[in-house]
């Protein structure tokens, strides 16, 4: 399975990056003129079209790329001249600190939370979380970032207000700038775990077989961590695909408010001022990312799940 | 004996207290200011960089061959003590005796021509044509460079002043090549420690800096921060030391933090709408008049910046030495007189006006505005709108829309403004048109004499053609806008509206 799914990341590749390609394209602007600076000329910036070969068709131009990057070579940003894989691998580690955080706040919070409402559905509880689930669907995580940054970092100073640090070089600081925005991604992700396990959960503990372990005498508790939850596992671990996938997109905005140095920033940057080598090198490392964890669910799926394996 | 008069006792009480004051506020050695920045540099080489927003690091590594005023940018002497021109077709720089860069090779006659050659002819430079006056570049002596000019061109201070005037060490610039543009060396008050892309510069203290104490601080960081409220956040959060080009919006936030301190000033950095006078409707002097006449600028002010700027009817401010009240006064509003150009010209039940725009915040509030008193005139204002880089590339290399929307972050010398805009075959001017066939010859004039008055007058002259012929539509000057916590002291703002940290110190 994992040869046949591994084969399949290439046309995915190919086609993710084209069609990325093929979208910047359409949109207006030159990246000469930006490189002409304030004095542009018809001259320099013709120039410049022809040193960095901009000037050559569409196949052409994302031909080369495409050879580059599969001898990995992801080519230099034409902005800063510095190679895309050191850019890359500089802020990488950043953005996935702050999605492992948000993450793992969205599986703590988020698990006890639907197993309370779960096991005691129409409650006051239950309307609660469910209320809290809906309430944290529906925050934009830029707006609840901001209540965040003015409560915490400017009226009670506890965390900071922007930034990042490597948690190779300080990792209780590294934790530390990373909390308020994992805090703001995890609302959402509390609100899906919290949602889905709920009713996965409810209809497992209202099936027969359940009902068969109480006539059989079983307790609450064995019935829901033996049975109840070891049947879920496979529900919760779509969401969490689902989830890693989604927070690695919601960085975008999240860093800009918090001014962290991550994917998000440099694909938003690179973006709008069409540095295309950059674009289509962090395109690449976000697709073979989902990839990669869509892979491992999958593996996970066979383990949890046998039926899956023969399947 | 005789008791002080009142007067005198005022005077000697004014004296002591001023002496107090003076006391309190000596500047001190140390620290390290921390400066949340909007933009990443786009590169640490002045020659090659791309982005006026870059000056704020380059002032940092870079001494200039000539200095500012920085409330009225007449030139004065930088890393050249003196300069002159002895016939009108050369310039003599006597450049500065000891002076070292930061690697300890000297600044001598050599490193200049070296410097000025390689920004007139360097196949990445990006300043080529401010120095295209200058034919030939010759060391005259062991610390003066003689320049040998095509023409006249008493702009050359100024221009000197920028870019072209930033020397770095042609040592390093050798051996490092494309690389100095991440690793630089100058002859500047910090020199260069490290450069996370979009994240940070660091500079520490050049110790053996010309001007006599300073810097004051042991070093620089800026932090590029590009949404100017979490820079603006992280100064009140107390991570950073100094936020700068807010807007005026954000005046309100710095006042309410009692932590900070506001900083205002003019500056040359002019919201206008670029015209495309090449084709029509905007070939036709009249129409351009009725856009002119059709603007109320007091009341765009007012709207669109809290009356935090000053409204522009010429390229450069009121504090500037080259305004002129005659050019200046051409358009008072007039909504009558636009209506009457434009029947005049064939317009009489007004026209769409395809203008190019951006699509942040602050530029679509200016497009209400717009819309709403061009309105009043017959003028149909139709924007698209894009983001920055797309929306310049739509107007000045696609050539589409009439007009464009945007802003001049302008130029230590206004010849270098007017030449880049104006001229023939200038880049801003999109429609490559010469609708004013003796501009070019005012233009000429206005780098022909030497003093300011003489120049100024030539400058009245340029600007009266400009404007009568109404080639642009200045709306606002904006203000330097910047916030600092209480330590920061010595800080002063430019009318380029760049900050420069040189004389600035932590008081903490």
């Amino acid at each position: 399975m994992i040869g046949r799914r591994l084969l399949q990341i290439l046309p995915v590749i190919v086609l993710a990056t084209f069609v990325v390609f093929g979208l910047l394209q359409l949109v207006p602007g030159d990246i000469a003129v930006t490189l002409a600076g304030e004095n542009a000329t018809d001259a320099r910036i013709a120039q410049i079209r022809q040193a960095y070969g901009l000037d050559q068709p569409f196949f052409v131009q994302y031909g080369k790329w495409l050879w580059n990057a599969a001898h990995l070579d992801l080519s230099r940003s034409y902005l800063s001249n510095e190679p895309v894989l050191d850019q890359i691998l500089h802020r990488f580690p950043t953005t996935l600190l702050i999605v492992s955080l948000s993450l793992t706040i969205s599986l703590v919070v988020g698990i006890p939370l639907g197993i309370v409402a779960a096991t005691r559905p129409g409650s006051r509880l239950d309307t609660f979380v469910t209320s809290f689930a809906s309430l944290g669907v529906a925050l934009p995580n830029f707006w609840l970032a901001m209540i965040l940054v003015a409560t915490f970092a400017l009226n009670w100073n506890i965390f900071p207000a922007t930034g990042a640090v490597a948690l190779s070089k300080d990792p209780s600081k590294a934790l530390l700038h990373a909390a308020l925005p994992a805090f703001a991604l995890a609302a959402g992700g509390i609100a899906e775990v919290a949602r889905q396990l709920r009713s996965a959960l409810i209809e497992i503990l209202s099936s027969q077989y359940v009902r068969t372990l109480h006539a059989k005498g079983l307790s609450p508790t064995a019935i829901l961590w033996k049975h109840g939850l070891k049947n879920v596992s496979v529900t919760l671990l779509t969401v969490v695909g689902l989830l890693v996938n989604r927070l690695l997109g919601a960085t975008v905005v999240v860093e800009a408010v918090f001014a962290i140095p991550g994917m998000g920033s440099l694909i938003v940057h690179a973006a709008i001022h069409k540095d295309f080598p950059v674009v289509q090198g962090v395109v690449l490392s976000m697709v073979v990312i989902v990839i990669c964890m869509n892979l491992l669910i999958d593996i996970l799926y066979a383990v949890l799940d046998p039926r899956v394996g023969r399947a | 004996m005789n008791r002080p008069g009142r007067r005198e006792f005022l005077a000697l009480v004014g004296t002591a207290a001023g002496l107090g004051a003076q006391a309190q506020t000596l500047p001190k050695r140390g620290g390290v200011l921390r400066v949340s920045a909007p933009t990443n540099p786009s590169s640490l080489d002045p020659v090659t960089g791309t982005a006026g927003s870059d000056h704020v690091y380059l002032y940092t590594l870079y001494d200039t061959l000539v200095e500012w005023d920085p409330a009225t940018l007449e030139p004065r002497p930088g890393l050249a003590s003196a300069w002159s021109f002895p016939t009108p077709l050369s310039m003599v720089l006597d450049i500065r005796p000891g002076v070292v860069f930061h690697d300890g090779t000297p600044l001598d006659a050599n490193a200049v021509k070296f410097n000025l050659d390689r920004a007139r002819g360097g196949a990445m430079s990006n300043v080529k044509t401010d120095l295209a006056t200058i034919r030939d570049v010759r060391v005259t002596g062991p610390m003066q460079v003689t320049l040998d000019l095509s023409e006249p061109d008493t702009a050359l201070p100024l221009i000197l002043s920028d870019r072209s005037g930033m020397i770095v060490s042609p040592a390093a610039a050798a051996e490092r090549g494309g690389r100095h543009s991440r690793e630089p060396v100058g002859s500047g008050p910090w020199k260069f420690v490290s450069w996370a892309d979009n994240e940070k510069v660091v500079v520490t203290r050049h110790e053996r800096y010309w001007k006599p104490g300073l810097p004051y601080l042991d070093g620089v960081e800026l932090a590029a921060i590009p949404e100017v409220n979490t820079g603006l956040r992280s100064v009140i959060a107390g991570q950073n030391d100094f936020v700068f080009f807010l807007s005026p919006q954000q005046k309100a936030i710095v006042d309410r933090a009692k932590s900070l301190v506001p900083v205002t000033g003019p500056t040359l950095w002019c919201i206008q709408m670029f015209l495309n006078f090449g084709r029509k409707p905007l070939n036709d002097v009249r129409v351009r008049q009725a856009l002119n006449y059709a603007v109320d600028r007091e009341a765009f002010n007012k709207a669109t910046a809290n009356g935090l700027a000053e409204p522009a009817h010429l390229m450069v401010p009121t504090s500037h030495w080259a305004y002129d009240k005659e050019a200046a006064s051409l358009y008072p509003y007039d909504p009558d007189k636009a209506k009457y150009l434009l029947n005049q010209a064939g317009y009489k039940d007004g026209f769409e006006l395809d203008i190019q725009g951006t699509s942040d915040q602050r530029a679509v509030q200016r497009e209400e505005v717009l819309i709403e008193q061009f309105q009043k005139s017959g003028i149909r204002a139709k924007f698209t709108n894009g983001v920055i880089p797309s929306s310049t590339s739509a107007f000045f290399v696609e050539k589409k829309h009439d007009a464009y929307l945007s802003s001049w972050t302008g130029r230590p010398d206004p010849t270098q403004t007017y030449q880049l805009m104006f001229g023939k075959d200038a880049f801003y001017n999109v429609g490559r048109a010469d609708p004013v066939p003796e501009l070019a010859q005012a233009l000429a004039d206005t780098r022909r004499d030497q003093g300011i008055p003489e120049r100024k007058k030539a400058f009245a002259r340029m600007q009266k053609l400009v404007f009568e012929n109404a080639l642009v539509v200045p709306l606002q000057f904006q203000f330097e806008m910047d916030a600092h916590t209480a330590k920061v002291k010595g800080f002063k703002p430019n009318l380029l509206g760049k900050p420069r940290f040189e004389a600035v110190w932590l008081d903490a």
